[in-house]
């Protein structure tokens, strides 16, 4: 692949994976770093892609999350964690408020729910392309998605 | 389960613009260039280095086969004393000696020449 034609399939889908990464991750400047290191992997190997540019992207970039995150934890947040308490206690019709109220309540949830539901949900990704993303088998994308609705309902009131 | 579903899908987050983004890429993509340039550099160099080596060992072995076949050992008298059985032996291998040594050279400053214009 060339790198003109790298650049120009990064320029349509950019969009798409920084705000995947930045619902996984919760911040956008940690977000666009991953991006960007997921990029770089990319194109290195780019000699050896085959198949659907995106998809492929898109499981770098998982990968370079999960590798950032081993690095460095995540603090872990329990249920009954104050910051949940005052997601429930001052929930509004607010649309920014019920945006940063979804952010706290993905960041919640485990790491593996919060990715089948963000690639469902916002990139509107089939379960079979998650399931390659993901490197899980289809079933298991499937239960990844209901039991992370379950635990969404429990931190977002609806 | 729809009310969920529906939420999420009317609160997805907002796709962010390119803005600084991809220059940034670009200039990354830029830097992975010239270190792939320079790898890919190295990587000739020492398959060719390799293969001077490799003609070098083949030449000389021929060399050296030559010597030995035009120059062959005589066995040595069991009667004779140490010290001059020694000198006699070391004699007779002397081409054997010198051909393994010229080889070495050569193969080191094959090695220093390509590890020289690595450093540059």
């Amino acid at each position: 692949m060339t790198r003109e034609r790298f650049i120009s399939e990064v320029r349509a889908c950019q969009g798409q994976l920084r705000r995947f990464l930045a619902s996984l991750c919760g911040d956008a400047a940690l977000a666009d770093d991953i991006a960007q290191e997921a990029l770089v992997r990319a194109y290195v190997s780019s000699g050896r892609f085959i198949g659907n540019f995106k998809a492929w992207l898109f499981r770098i970039a998982y990968n370079c999350f999960i590798d950032n995150l081993r690095r460095v934890p995540a603090p872990s947040a329990s249920m009954d964690s104050p910051e949940v308490l005052h997601i429930t206690d001052s929930a509004s019709s607010d649309a920014s408020f019920r945006h940063e109220e979804l952010r706290r309540a993905l960041g919640l949830i485990p790491e593996k729910e919060r990715t089948a539901i963000v690639l469902h949900y916002f990139e509107d990704l089939p379960v079979k392309d998650i399931a390659s993303i993901m490197q899980a088998p289809a079933g298991t994308v499937k239960y990844y998605l209901s039991v992370g609705r379950d635990h969404l309902k429990q931190h977002i009131r609806l | 389960m729809k009310d969920i579903e529906q939420f999420l899908r009317e609160n997805a987050p907002e796709t962010p613009d390119e803005g600084q983004f991809l220059i940034e890429t670009n200039a990354r993509l830029s830097a992975v260039e010239g270190i792939k340039q320079t790898v890919d550099g190295e990587h000739r160099r020492w398959r060719l280095a390799l293969l001077v080596a490799l003609v070098a060992g083949l030449v000389l072995g021929c060399l050296v086969t030559g010597l030995v076949l035009l120059y062959p050992v005589q066995p040595l008298q069991a009667d004779e004393p140490f010290l001059a059985k020694a000198v006699q032996n070391l004699q007779q291998w002397l081409p054997v000696l010198v051909g393994f040594m010229v080889a070495c050279a050569i193969s080191l400053a094959v090695v220093l020449r390509t590890k020289k214009r690595e450093a540059i």
